[in-house]
């Protein structure tokens, strides 16, 4: 299923104090292919998953999803990770990642059946009645994965999923989500802020200008799969990283321009 | 290791502040028999033992507390269930919050005992008096925090569910009201306190059925017999810690992953 993204806009507030988030933004996320959104900070790189998620609607443009299915209400092929995670904090690891299920109505043993082998899978055995606040930044991280993996739907939206984990459990998380994306051939948006995880992870890397973002440009990643860690060492990956560095340069520069405007007309 | 120093730690934490009771009533029992003041002034620590001990032999304590405890029961019963349906009802209707906003602006405010006088003329000095003051009282921080929780409901959360695919009504009662949940605890916490006041505070005022705790410290300050007076504050105040941690276990029970996330 191909996710196609057509003049997409998105602003905010009235006439005069209209903020321009997202400025006609066109692209095709291929079927079964990982997609990489990198851009700095407020270039509304989260805006554009939600939008493709069908969580927020666009002021101008559309979403389609060809292929597959009869056409279906936005969102509907697809489920978020979020950058907060939103566990529920009430929930136990089995019943945040049911969630999804129980609410389409399947009976308790049937969800639990799948539940439990999904948590399983993602390396969370024996913590299926912890409380999310019982568990670390990883183990949470995992859940929220099993969560959205559990629906089976085709489309993975990650928003900046491991921005708030250590670097060494960012690292075993990213391994793990390759692993993931290897085995079930998902179609992949993920959000990122970080070049070398952008391109660890994509088949491609949609790079976005500051504010307003439009995409400046997309790097195809030829890199072969399976990819592991030991790949950012070899010259491909140096060469794709100084070009997504340079691209991204003086993008993160004009962004933090605009934050510093920002910042002395509040003053 | 850790674990023996934290113990070590929780000894001198329980050991320090129980010293420091006994220091003082024993400075008290001193101060009284040394100076000879008069018991209708300030009685010992061991007179009022004395009291309170006959007190509970004859089982006048026991009745009085009873009652007062029974009544506490009632009140905040009435307001939680009241307060809890009217709260949730201004989270899910605009028009509902609006319209009782104005009512609860124009009510809350107003010092609820300052409505004594007029409950007496309508409903006498008997039960329906001391509950419907005390529900009145308790209702209003029930309500607000109850609305309040469902208002300051996460909106990521909301999000989240919507995104798995939750409807509107899941998402009300598999979201919102579990997020509320803390701030609904909180306000029945508040409303608990509210309500031990308010019963005390009608029974000592207008108590025609000559029973609870509120009528005993009136009328033993009234005979003067200040061992009894001491002795009913003295049950009051562990009925009342007694009540509130009962509460806080309960609001553990309910709700175990507030304590985790804090």
């Amino acid at each position: 299923m191909d996710v196609v993204v057509d003049g997409v806009s998105q602003a905010w507030g009235s006439a005069q104090t209209r903020v321009v988030a997202l400025d006609r933004i066109s692209h095709r996320f291929r079927s079964g292919t990982f997609s990489c959104i990198l851009g700095p900070s407020g270039c509304g790189k989260s805006t554009l998953v939600q939008i493709v998620g069908g969580i927020e609607t666009p002021t101008e443009g559309a979403i389609r999803v060809e292929g597959g299915a009869a056409a279906s209400a936005p969102g509907a092929h697809s489920v978020m990770v979020w950058q907060s995670l939103n566990l529920f904090p009430w929930r136990n690891v089995i019943d945040n990642v049911a969630f999804g299920l129980e609410m389409q109505g399947m009976p308790k043993a049937e969800r639990y059946e799948r539940a439990v082998a999904l948590i399983a899978s993602v390396g969370l055995k024996g913590f299926e009645r912890h409380l999310p606040g019982q568990l670390s930044g990883g183990m949470r991280q995992r859940v929220a994965l099993a969560r959205a993996l559990v629906l089976e739907r085709p489309i993975l939206l990650m928003d900046e999923p491991f921005g708030a984990l250590d670097a060494q459990t960012k690292i075993v998380m990213q391994e793990e989500l390759l692993r993931i994306f290897e085995a079930t051939k998902k179609t992949i948006i993920f959000v990122t802020h970080a070049i070398e995880e952008a391109i660890l992870l994509g088949d491609e890397v949609v790079v976005m200008t500051a504010r307003p973002g439009r995409i400046k440009e997309v790097v195809t990643v030829d890199l072969p799969r399976p990819r592991s860690i030991e790949m950012i060492n070899s010259p491909a990956f140096g060469k794709l990283f100084d070009r997504a560095f340079h691209l991204i340069r003086e993008e993160v520069n004009t962004a933090m321009a605009q934050q510093a405007q920002t910042l002395s007309e509040h003053a | 290791m850790s674990s023996s120093s934290s113990a070590r730690v929780s000894w001198a934490e329980l050991a320090w502040p129980g010293l420091s009771v006994v220091l003082v009533l024993a400075i008290w029992e001193m101060l009284v028999r040394w100076r000879g003041i008069q018991p209708i002034f300030l009685p010992a620590p061991s007179s009022i033992v004395y009291y309170l001990w006959q007190m509970l032999l004859d089982g006048t304590m026991e009745y009085h507390l009873g009652v007062t405890l029974l009544r506490i029961l009632v009140g905040f019963f009435v307001a939680s269930v009241c307060g809890v349906a009217l709260g949730l009802l201004m989270g899910m209707s605009r028009v509902v919050a609006r319209i009782a906003d104005v009512w609860i602006a124009a009510f809350y405010p107003l010092p609820k005992i300052s409505l004594i006088p007029l409950l007496i003329i309508w409903l006498g000095t008997g039960e329906a008096y001391r509950i419907v003051i005390s529900a009145i009282t308790a209702f209003f921080p029930v309500v607000m925090s109850t609305y309040a929780g469902i208002r300051q409901a996460d909106r990521g959360l909301i999000k989240a569910a919507q995104d798995l695919g939750a409807s509107i009504g899941q998402v009300q009662f598999k979201v919102v009201m579990p997020a509320a949940m803390p701030s609904i605890l909180s306000g029945l916490q508040l409303g608990m306190g509210v309500t031990i006041i308010m019963i005390v505070a009608a029974e000592m005022i207008g108590g025609s059925s000559q029973s609870g705790m509120g009528y005993l410290l009136v009328n033993s300050g009234q005979v003067m017999e200040t061992e009894k007076v001491f002795a009913a504050l003295v049950v009051l105040a562990i009925a009342g810690a007694a009540i509130i941690k009962l509460q806080q276990w309960g609001d553990r029970k309910i709700a175990p992953w507030i304590s985790d996330e804090r």
